[in-house]
C-alpha cells in the first residue's frame, strides 16, 4: 500500500500545478460562461443559461472583429506561408546564407509589445519612413493607421513581417534533414531544380508545412499584441481581433467576465474546427505518422 | 568609530525593517511628480516607505478595479481618473470619516475649502462622501504658435484672404478659419503643412475629444433649454433627466464641425496624444488641441516665446485625476496611505508639482499665487476654463459607453456610417441598453 502511495505523492506537486493552473481556469471559463457575472457592477453572479452566446451573434463589434481575425487569417497565414517556403529555398547555399538566416529571424524575436510601438513610428503619417519612401515613388501620404482599408492592411503586413520567419525557420530545418543522395539521384534521373522540388523536397517537408500551417491558424486566432499596440481595433471596429475585442469585453472596459468567458469558449470551438478540418483536408494524422484513416 | 558605524548600520536596518511599506498605483502623467513627492515625504516620515508604481492608462484602471474587486490590496493608495470614479468608488476609504476619527493626522494648514470646489465636488465625492483628494487638475487647453499669430506679413495675407484680423480664436468657425489659411494644400505660403492637430483615433481620446465641440452647443442657452444642466455625475452626454443628449441637433452639429476641421489636420483618426505633441513640436501645425501636461514639452522644444496658451475655443473638458485609499487594507496601511495623500495635496505641494512637472493645480491658493502667476501663462487660460469645461459621466457603466460611442463616432468621421440623426439614435439605444433602461 506504501508503496503504491509513493509514485503518486511524487507527482501530487505538478498535478496540483497542472490542476490549478490548466484545468481549474479552463473549468472557471466555462462556468462563468454562463453566468451573468460583471465585475464593474459587482461581484454577485447568477445563471443565465446561453444568453451570453446568443448575446454574440447580435453583437455586432464581435462580428466584425471576427470578419477581420477571418481576413487576417486567409491573407496573412498564407503570404507567410509562401514566402517562408520560398525564402527557406532561396538563401540555400548563398554566399552569407548564416548572416542572411540569423537576420531574418530578427523579426521573430522583437517582443510584440516592441513591435508594436516600432511600427507605429514606421507608419506615423508625417514623419515615418514608410511613407517617406512611398514618396520616393510619387505615392501620397498614407495613413497607415487611421484609414478603415491601410489600417487592416497595416496589421496584415506587420503580421507578415513578424511571423514569416517562423515558417522560414521550419522549412529550412527541414530541409537541411532531406537526404542529399536522394537529390543527387534525382539529378543524375534528369530531374531539374523544379521537379527535385515537387517530387523530392515537397514531399518531405509536407509534415513540417503542415504542422507551420496548424500553428499559424491558432496564433492567428489569438492575434492581440500587435492591435493593442498600434490601433486599439479602429478606425470603428476595422482592426478588431476577435481576441483583442475578448480582452476589452473581459478586462479594458469593465470585467465582463461571463461575456468574456462565452467569446473564449467560441474562439476554442472554432480553432478546434479549424485545425480539424486542416487534419481532415490533409490527412494530416497520416502524414505525421498518427495513424492512417482506418485507425 | 567601528562601533559607531556597526550602531548606524543596525539602526537603519531596523528602521527599514520597521517601516510601512506603502505603494501608490498612478498614471504616467503624473508619475514623476508623485515620486517626487514620495521622496520629499519619506525625508519628513522616515517611518513610511512610499513605493510609486506608473501603468498606462488603458491598464491602471482595469488594474484597479481587479485588485478593488478581489480586495487582494496590492495598492495601498492610487490616483483614479475621474471617469472610472463611480466604477471604483465601492473601493475607496471614506476618508471623511477618516479624517474625523484621526484628526491628528491631517497636515496642520490642511485646507478643504481650498480646493476649487467643483474640482472637489468632482474628483473628490461620490453619492455623499469624500472618497477622493484632488491631485492632478487636468483640463484642455488650446496652443497655438505666438509667433506666426503674432507675424505682420501672416496678419497682413490672412486680413486679405478673409476680410478679418487675424485674432485668437473663440469659436470652433474660426478655429476653422485659421486652420485652413495654416494648411498648405489650401494656401501655398502657410508657414506650416497644416493648421491644426487633431486626435481623432479609435482610443477613448475620441470620447473626451467630441465634448470639445459638443459642448459649445450643449452649454449654449438653447441647449440648455432642451436639455436642461448637466449634473457632475452624468456630465454633458446626458440631459438633466439622465437620458443621452447628444442624439440631438447639438450633438450632429458637433460632429460635423469636427469633419469640417479634418482636412486641415495631418491624420486625425490615426493620430493619439503623442503624435499631435509631434506634430505641434515639430513645426508641422500652427495649433493644437492638448492637456496642460504637454506645455512643459512645447516650452522646451518650440520654445517659450513662441508657444502661446488660450482657452478651447469651444468648452474645453475635464482630465481630473484624485488620490485615494484602498478600503480593503489594515488600518496601519490605511494610516501611512493617508498621511501620504493628504502630504501630496497640501497647498505646498499642489504649487511645487504644477511648477516643477505641470501637474495641474487643484487649490484656489496655487493660482493665486503671485510666485506662480509670474512663472507660468497657463494661469489665466486655466482660471477660466476650471470654471466652463464639460465633463464626461462617471457612472460604473462609463467605460463600456466609452467603447460603443468612440467606435460609432470613429466610423462616422471615417465616412462608414452616415452622420444622421439615425445613427445616433442607433447609438442612444445602445447606450439605454447598456443602462439598462
Amino acid at each position: 500500500m506504501k508503496n503504491r502511495l509513493i509514485p503518486w505523492l511524487m507527482v501530487l506537486p505538478v498535478l496540483v500545478l497542472f490542476l490549478s493552473m490548466t484545468i481549474y481556469p479552463f473549468a472557471f471559463m466555462i462556468w462563468s460562461s454562463f453566468r451573468q457575472y460583471d465585475l464593474s457592477k459587482g461581484a454577485e453572479t447568477r445563471f443565465i443559461g446561453l444568453s451570453n452566446y446568443f448575446q454574440i451573434f447580435s453583437d455586432t463589434t464581435a462580428i466584425e472583429s471576427f470578419k477581420f481575425t477571418a481576413k487576417l487569417l486567409a491573407i496573412a497565414v498564407p503570404v507567410e506561408l509562401l514566402l517562408g517556403i520560398g525564402v527557406a529555398f532561396l538563401i540555400r547555399g548563398v554566399r552569407g546564407e548564416k548572416i542572411i538566416r540569423s537576420s531574418l529571424l530578427i523579426p521573430m524575436m522583437v517582443p510584440a509589445a516592441v513591435s508594436g510601438v516600432a511600427w507605429k513610428m514606421l507608419y506615423n503619417y508625417a514623419f515615418g519612413p514608410v511613407n517617406w519612401f512611398l514618396s520616393l515613388f510619387n505615392v501620397s501620404k498614407i495613413s497607415w493607421l487611421g484609414d478603415m482599408n491601410y489600417a487592416q492592411l497595416g496589421i496584415i503586413l506587420i503580421d507578415v513581417w513578424q511571423w514569416t520567419p517562423f515558417v522560414f525557420l521550419m522549412i529550412y530545418a527541414g530541409l537541411q534533414s532531406v537526404p542529399q543522395d536522394l537529390i543527387d539521384a534525382a539529378r543524375v534521373d534528369g530531374a531539374d531544380w523544379g521537379k527535385v522540388f515537387l517530387h523530392v523536397e515537397f514531399p518531405l517537408l509536407r509534415p513540417l508545412i503542415l504542422v507551420a500551417l496548424v500553428l499559424r491558424i491558432i496564433d492567428c486566432l489569438k492575434t492581440f499584441d500587435i492591435v493593442f499596440m498600434t490601433t486599439w481595433g479602429g478606425p470603428g471596429a476595422a482592426t478588431h481581433t476577435y481576441s483583442f475585442y475578448i480582452y476589452k469585453v473581459g478586462v479594458s472596459f469593465g470585467w465582463n467576465i461571463g461575456y468574456a468567458s462565452a467569446l473564449s469558449v467560441l474562439l476554442l470551438l472554432v480553432s478546434m474546427l479549424l485545425v480539424n478540418i486542416v487534419f481532415r483536408l490533409v490527412r494530416m494524422r497520416q502524414q505525421l505518422g498518427f495513424g492512417g484513416e482506418g485507425e | 568609530m567601528r562601533r559607531l558605524l556597526v550602531l548606524v548600520f543596525v539602526a537603519l536596518v531596523v528602521m527599514a525593517f520597521s517601516a510601512v511599506k506603502i505603494s501608490v498605483l498612478c498614471s504616467p502623467d503624473n508619475a514623476d511628480a508623485l515620486k517626487w513627492l514620495a521622496g520629499e515625504f519619506m525625508k519628513q516620515n522616515p517611518d513610511i516607505q512610499v513605493e510609486i508604481v506608473p501603468l498606462s492608462w488603458e491598464l491602471l484602471y482595469p488594474k484597479l478595479l481587479q485588485d478593488l474587486r478581489s480586495q487582494a490590496g496590492s495598492f495601498e493608495a492610487f490616483t483614479y481618473d475621474v471617469m472610472t470614479t463611480g466604477a471604483v468608488s465601492f473601493g475607496l476609504e471614506d476618508l471623511g470619516a477618516f479624517m474625523k476619527k484621526y484628526p491628528e493626522l491631517l497636515p496642520p494648514d490642511y485646507d478643504l475649502n481650498d480646493f476649487i470646489p467643483q474640482v472637489l465636488e468632482e474628483s473628490g465625492m461620490w453619492q455623499g462622501k469624500l472618497i477622493g483628494l484632488p491631485f492632478y487638475n487636468n483640463t484642455m487647453l488650446f496652443y497655438y504658435r505666438k509667433d506666426l499669430f503674432e507675424d505682420p506679413k501672416l496678419k497682413q495675407a490672412f486680413k486679405e484672404k478673409y476680410g478679418r484680423e487675424l485674432t485668437l480664436p473663440t469659436t470652433w468657425e474660426e478655429v476653422k478659419e485659421i486652420a485652413e489659411f495654416f494648411t498648405k494644400k489650401f494656401n501655398r505660403n502657410s508657414p506650416t503643412e497644416y493648421g491644426i492637430a487633431l486626435m481623432f483615433p479609435r482610443t477613448h481620446t475620441l470620447f473626451y475629444m467630441y465634448l470639445l465641440f459638443f459642448g459649445e452647443y450643449r452649454c449654449a442657452p438653447l441647449g440648455i433649454m432642451r436639455h436642461g444642466a448637466a449634473d457632475l455625475e452624468y456630465g454633458e452626454y446626458f440631459t438633466a433627466d439622465h437620458k443621452p443628449a447628444f442624439n440631438s441637433e447639438e450633438g450632429l452639429k458637433a460632429l460635423e464641425m469636427m469633419k469640417k476641421l479634418m482636412p486641415y489636420s495631418p491624420d486625425p483618426l490615426g493620430s493619439d496624444y503623442g503624435e499631435t505633441i509631434e506634430y505641434f513640436n515639430q513645426g508641422l501645425v500652427a495649433m493644437v488641441p492638448q492637456w496642460t501636461g504637454p506645455y512643459l514639452i512645447f516650452k522646451s522644444t518650440v520654445g517659450a516665446d513662441k508657444v502661446g496658451v488660450i482657452p478651447m475655443p469651444g468648452r474645453s473638458v475635464s482630465g481630473q485625476w484624485a488620490l485615494a485609499i484602498n478600503k480593503f487594507i489594515p488600518e496601519e496601511k490605511k494610516v501611512a496611505a493617508f498621511r501620504f495623500i493628504t502630504f501630496a495635496t497640501t497647498k505646498w505641494a499642489d504649487k511645487n508639482k504644477f511648477l516643477r512637472f505641470a501637474v495641474a493645480p487643484a487649490r484656489m491658493s496655487t493660482l493665486k499665487d503671485p510666485e506662480v502667476r509670474a512663472a507660468d501663462p497657463r494661469v489665466p487660460a486655466l482660471e477660466v476654463t476650471y470654471v466652463s469645461q464639460t465633463h464626461r459621466p462617471r457612472i460604473p457603466e462609463e467605460p463600456r459607453l466609452e467603447d460603443i460611442t468612440v467606435e460609432t463616432f470613429s466610423k462616422i468621421l471615417a465616412g462608414t456610417l452616415p452622420l444622421s440623426m439615425d445613427t445616433l439614435n442607433d447609438l442612444a439605444k445602445k447606450w439605454q441598453e447598456v443602462l439598462g433602461k
